[in-house]
C-alpha cells in the first residue's frame, strides 16, 4: 500500500468514526433496526426466502391495518414495563436481569384476584397493588443482598429468575389451577379483567396503563429530587456522595421501581389480554416466557429513556405480531425464529456504535500486536543468522 | 536472548545520558524542559522535586512510557529509542512505579511470569519460580511466592514489582516515590537492598521528595523545579538548606507576580497576622486521625482552628495526608479517632449533607470524580448537594427547572462561566469553566466555612487568578476558609496563617511572613527546624 493510499484511507475511516460516534442516540437505535433487518434479510436468503416478500408480510402483519396495529401494540404493552425494569436500574448504575422472575411473579399474584370477589373498578386496583407488590418483594432480596452483602445483581437476579420461574409454575399446576381445566390457572372474573379497546383484537386498555407508567418513569428520574437522585448516583457514585446523596437508597429505590414495573407487566397479561385471562401452566408459562428478556433489548433499542421504550417496544411488538404473520405467508413461509435472529441481530447492531468508539483503543492495540510480531520475526531471523 | 541484548561498557564512562528532553503534554502543559541528565553505571541517583516538577514525566521517557516531543537519549553505543516499556527493559531499563502494576489475584510468580513475554505456561512458571528463588537468595529480596499479592503487605507488593523488574536483569532501576508507602522498617530494608544493587553493578535513580532519605543513601542529587534541571550535585557537597532551596526555589514575590497576585490586591503578611484569633474557631479539630486507603495512618493525630475571616492554608508535597484530611472533615471518610466540631457539634463521621447544613461548602480536590457528574447538564451540576433546598424543590418533590435554570445563569453571570447554556453538558465546558462551576455552587450555599481543596490545580491563569480573588473576597466577607493546595506560592500568598503537613502531621503552624523559602523546603521535607540548625 503507498503512502498517500495509506493516509487517505485513515482519512475516511477517521470520517466514518466521527460520524457514527457523533450520532444523535436515535438515529444510532434507527441504524441498529435496519443493520439488523438486513442480517435477516441476509440469512433468509441464504435458506432460499425471499426477504422481500417475508418484510413486507412482516410489516404487513404489524402494521398494515387497524387490527394488525392494535395486535401489535398488545405485543408491546408489557415489553414497555419491562423495559422500564431494565431501564430504570441502569439509570441508577445496575444491571438488573430480574424483569423476567419478577414478572412471573407479578403475573401469578394477579391471578390471585380469582380468589375473592370485588365490585369491578377496584378489583382491578386491587389486582395491580398485587402485582406490584409480587415484583417489587421479587427484586428485594437481590437488593438486600448487594447492599448488605454486595452480591452483583447480575448474578442474583438471574437466579432469582429460575427460582420465580418455578415457582410461579408449581403455583400454577398446583395451586391456583382451574379445577375444569388443568393446563391452565383459574381465569379472573369479569369484574377484574381490562375492557378491550379494539373490538375483534387482544389490545385492551392495559396499554394506557404501561404508556402511563413509563411516562411517570419519565417524571421521577428527571423532575424530581429522587430521580435526580438516582441519575447522579448512577452516572458517578463519588460525585454522588460528595453531593449527599445515598447511593444505597437510591440503588434500592430503582430496584424496587423495577420491581413494580416488572410486576405489573405480569399482570398485564393475566389482567389484560384475552381471551383466557389466565396464565397456562402446562405449557410452561408460554405467555410469558421471555418478556422479561425481550424488555431489555426494547431498552436498549429505547436508549432506556422511557420515550424511547415506547417507540421500540411498538417495533418489537410489531415485528411479534407480523412474524406470525410472515410464518403463514403462503408461498413464502418464514419461520417464526427468524424474527427472533432479527431481534438478536438488532441487539448486536446496538453495540456497534459503542465499539466504535473503541476504535482508536482498537487500532493502538493493533499497531502494537504488528509490532510485536514483527519484533519476533527479527528475533528469528537474527537467531537463523547466527 | 540475553547474550543478544546489547550492553554498554560497564565502569568507565556513563550508562545513559538525555540530551535536551522536552516533554509537551496535548494539553499543552510543559512537563519537562530542555532536561540534561547523566546516568552512570554503579551509581545511586536521587531525584528531587516537588510535585509536578517533572520527575516522574522524565523517568517515564528513560523507561519508554512516554515519547519525549524533544530531545534524545543516548548509551555509549549511540541513540536508543523505546517505543515501548518492554523494549526499554530489553535494554536494561526497568520503573518501579508509584501506583503497583500487580494482578491482585495472581501469586509473585505469576505476577512476575507475566511480565516477560513468553507463553504463560506451567512450565514456564516453574522455571520463573526457580529463577525467583536464585534471584531472592542473591538480592536478599525475600516474599511468599505462592500467596496471591493482594494478601500481602504494601512493602512486600513492592518487593515484588522490584523483583519482577530485576528478574529482567537491568542494569538501570528507576523507583518512584517507593518510601511513600512503606513502614520505616520497611525503608530500611528497601535501602539496604538498593546499597546491594549498587554493588552489583547497577545504577538506580530514586524519585523521592523526602530531603532526608535522599541524603542518606545517593551518591549524586539532581533536582527538578516547574520541569526545569536546576540542580545536580554531589550529594556530600549538598547541604539540606542548599537542596530544599533548589526545590522549592526563588523569590515568592516574583512568583507571585506570575500569577498576577500583586500587592495591591492582597494584604500585606503583617496586616493580616494582627487580627486576633482565640479561643475556639469556626471550625476546631482536636486530635484528627483517619487512615488512607491502604489502611495507613495517613492523617496522624492532626489539631487546629479555622477562624472567620481567615485563610488557614496546608502547604506540603500531596499524598502527605492533605486528601484524607480533607475528606475527613467534609463526610467522605470516617475518621478513627478525633473530633471536629462546628458549633459545638461534631462532624466527624458524619452524612456530607448534615455537614452542608452546618454551613459547610467543599470544593473537592478532583473535580471530574467528585465534584461534577461530567454527563449531566450544567443546570444539573449546578444543584448537586443543594437539590433537596426548598428553593429547587416544589410539591411531591418535583425540581423547579425554572427557578434552577434562572440560578444557574445567575452562577454564570457571577462567575463568569463560559458555556452556551443552563443545558450545555458539563463535559463541553474547559476546565477553567468547569472548576468555575463548582466554585460558584458551592459558595451559593452561602457557607460559613469553605474547604478548598487544589481550587486552582489545571487551571489557565484567568481562571486561577479569577477563583483565588474569590476566596480571597470571601475571607474579607468573614468566612473561615480550609485551603489544602500543592502549589505552594498559592499557599503563602493567600493563607493568614499556614500549617506544612508532611506525613500526616503539621511540621509547623505560623504565619506565612515567619517563613522563609528554605525552611518552607525542609519542613515540606520532612526535616524540622530543628534538625536542620
Amino acid at each position: 500500500m503507498s503512502g498517500t493510499k495509506g493516509a487517505s484511507q485513515s482519512r475516511f475511516l477517521r470520517g466514518v468514526h466521527r460520524t457514527l460516534t457523533g450520532l444523535h442516540p436515535a438515529l444510532e437505535s434507527l441504524l441498529a433496526g435496519v443493520v439488523g433487518l438486513l442480517i435477516g434479510a441476509i440469512l433468509m436468503y441464504i435458506w432460499g426466502f425471499d426477504p422481500w416478500k417475508a418484510y413486507l408480510a412482516l410489516f404487513k402483519g404489524a402494521y398494515g391495518g387497524s387490527y394488525e396495529f392494535s395486535s401489535s401494540l398488545a405485543r408491546g404493552t408489557p415489553l414497555i414495563l419491562t423495559a422500564l425494569t431494565f431501564s430504570i436500574c441502569l439509570r441508577a448504575g445496575m444491571f438488573n436481569i430480574g424483569a423476567e422472575g419478577q414478572m412471573y411473579m407479578g403475573g401469578i399474584a394477579s391471578v390471585c384476584v380469582a380468589l375473592f370477589v370485588l365490585p369491578p373498578g377496584l378489583h382491578q386496583i386491587v389486582g395491580l397493588i398485587f402485582a406490584a407488590f409480587a415484583g417489587a418483594v421479587w427484586s428485594l432480596v437481590p437488593a438486600f443482598l448487594k447492599l448488605t452483602r454486595g452480591v452483583h445483581e447480575v448474578i442474583s437476579t438471574i437466579m432469582f429468575n429460575w427460582i420465580a420461574r418455578w415457582l410461579a409454575l408449581y403455583i400454577a399446576i398446583f395451586l391456583l389451577v382451574d379445577p375444569r381445566r388443568a393446563e391452565k390457572t383459574l381465569s379472573i372474573p369479569v369484574s377484574a379483567r381490562f375492557p378491550v379497546l379494539v373490538r375483534g383484537t387482544d389490545l385492551s386498555y392495559t396499554i394506557f396503563l404501561s404508556i402511563a407508567f413509563a411516562l411517570v418513569i419519565y417524571f421521577i428520574l428527571w423532575h424530581t429530587t429522587v430521580g435526580y437522585e438516582v441519575r447522579a448516583a448512577g452516572l458517578n457514585p463519588t460525585a454522588a456522595r460528595y453531593g449527599g446523596i445515598k447511593n444505597k437508597r437510591t440503588m434500592f429505590l430503582s430496584f424496587v421501581l423495577g420491581g413494580v414495573a416488572a410486576g405489573l407487566a405480569g399482570a398485564t397479561i393475566v389482567m389484560g389480554l384475552p381471551p383466557t385471562y389466565a396464565i397456562y401452566g402446562g405449557g410452561a408459562l408460554p405467555q410469558l416466557t421471555n418478556l422479561g428478556f425481550d424488555g431489555m433489548a426494547v431498552a436498549m433499542v429505547g436508549r432506556n429513556h422511557p420515550i424511547g421504550i415506547i417507540v421500540a417496544a411498538l417495533f418489537f411488538g410489531g415485528l411479534n405480531a407480523g412474524g406470525r404473520v410472515m410464518q403463514f405467508y403462503g408461498s413464502n413461509p418464514v419461520p417464526l425464529e427468524m424474527v427472533r435472529v432479527v431481534m438478536g441481530a438488532i441487539v448486536l447492531a446496538m453495540s456497534i456504535p459503542e465499539l466504535i468508539r473503541l476504535f482508536p483503543m482498537l487500532k493502538k492495540q493493533g499497531t502494537e500486536f504488528i509490532e510485536l510480531l514483527r519484533r519476533i520475526g527479527r528475533r528469528k531471523d537474527r537467531r537463523q543468522s547466527a | 536472548m540475553r547474550e543478544e541484548k546489547q550492553r554498554p561498557p560497564a565502569g568507565n564512562g556513563y550508562f545513559l545520558r538525555a540530551e535536551g528532553i522536552t516533554k509537551v503534554y496535548s494539553d499543552g502543559t510543559v512537563a519537562v524542559k530542555d532536561a540534561q541528565l547523566e546516568i552512570h553505571p554503579r551509581e545511586i541517583l536521587g531525584m528531587l522535586g516537588e510535585n509536578g516538577a517533572g520527575k516522574t514525566t522524565l523517568t517515564k521517557i528513560l523507561s519508554g512510557l512516554l515519547p519525549p516531543t524533544k530531545g534524545r537519549v543516548i548509551s555509549p553505543r549511540g541513540p536508543v529509542k523505546f517505543a515501548s516499556p518492554r523494549e526499554a527493559l530489553d535494554f536494561g531499563i526497568g520503573m518501579v512505579h508509584q501506583h503497583f502494576a500487580l494482578v491482585g489475584t495472581f501469586t509473585a510468580a505469576e505476577n512476575v511470569a507475566l511480565s516477560h513475554e513468553r507463553p504463560f505456561t506451567r512450565i514456564q512458571l516453574a522455571r520463573t519460580k526457580k529463577r525467583l528463588e536464585r534471584l531472592m537468595e542473591e538480592s536478599g529480596l525475600r516474599v511468599p511466592l505462592d500467596v496471591p499479592v493482594e494478601k500481602l503487605a504494601v512493602g512486600e507488593q513492592q518487593r515484588v514489582e522490584v523483583l519482577k523488574v530485576l528478574s529482567r536483569e537491568v542494569d538501570l532501576l528507576i523507583l518512584d516515590e517507593p518510601t511513600s508507602v512503606l513502614t520505616p522498617l520497611e525503608v530500611d530494608e528497601l535501602f539496604a537492598l538498593l546499597s546491594r544493587l549498587k554493588d552489583a553493578e547497577k545504577s538506580i535513580i530514586l524519585i523521592t521528595h523526602k530531603l532526608k532519605e535522599v541524603q542518606s543513601i545517593t551518591d549524586r542529587i539532581v533536582v527538578l523545579r516547574h520541569g526545569e534541571m536546576v540542580g545536580d550535585v554531589r550529594t556530600v557537597d549538598a547541604t539540606t538548606e542548599q537542596l530544599a532551596h533548589l526545590m522549592v526555589g526563588e523569590a515568592l514575590e516574583e512568583e507571585a507576580d506570575a500569577v498576577e497576585l500583586s500587592d495591591e490586591e492582597l494584604p500585606t503578611h503583617k496586616e493580616r497576622g494582627e487580627a486576633r484569633r482565640s479561643g475556639e474557631g469556626l471550625l476546631h479539630v482536636v486530635d484528627l486521625t483517619a487512615k488512607g486507603n491502604t489502611g495507613e495512618i495517613a492523617v496522624d493525630g492532626v489539631s487546629f482552628d479555622v477562624y472567620a475571616r481567615e485563610i488557614f492554608g496546608i502547604a506540603g508535597v500531596e499524598g502527605n495526608g492533605q486528601t484524607e484530611l480533607v475528606e475527613s472533615l467534609t463526610g467522605l471518610r470516617v475518621p478513627i479517632k478525633g473530633t471536629a466540631t462546628i458549633e459545638g457539634f461534631n462532624i466527624l463521621g458524619k452524612d456530607p449533607r448534615e455537614i452542608y447544613r452546618l454551613g459547610v461548602a467543599h470544593i473537592p480536590e478532583d473535580r471530574w470524580e467528585l465534584g461534577l457528574v461530567l454527563p449531566f447538564t450544567l443546570a444539573e451540576n449546578a444543584i448537586l448537594g443543594v437539590h433537596r433546598w426548598e428553593e429547587f424543590r416544589g410539591p411531591l418533590s418535583f425540581l423547579r427547572w425554572r427557578k434552577i435554570n434562572q440560578h444557574v445563569r445567575q452562577l454564570m453571570d457571577r462567575f463568569e462561566i463560559q458555556a452556551t447554556g443552563p443545558s450545555a453538558p458539563a463535559k463541553s465546558l474547559s476546565g477553567g469553566n468547569q472548576q468555575k462551576l463548582i466554585v460558584g455552587r458551592e459558595l451559593a450555599k452561602d457557607p460559613a466555612i469553605i474547604v478548598a481543596a487544589q481550587p486552582t490545580r489545571g487551571l489557565d491563569i484567568g481562571a486561577a487568578h479569577y477563583i483565588r480573588q474569590t476566596l480571597l473576597e470571601m475571607r474579607d466577607n468573614g468566612r473561615a476558609i480550609l485551603l489544602v493546595s500543592a502549589d505552594l506560592d498559592e499557599v503563602l500568598a493567600l493563607s493568614d496563617r499556614v500549617a506544612i503537613m508532611y506525613e500526616g502531621k503539621f511540621m509547623t503552624v505560623c504565619s506565612p511572613a515567619d517563613l522563609d523559602r528554605e525552611t518552607v523546603g525542609m519542613l515540606m521535607g520532612g526535616v524540622t527546624a530543628k534538625e536542620a540548625a
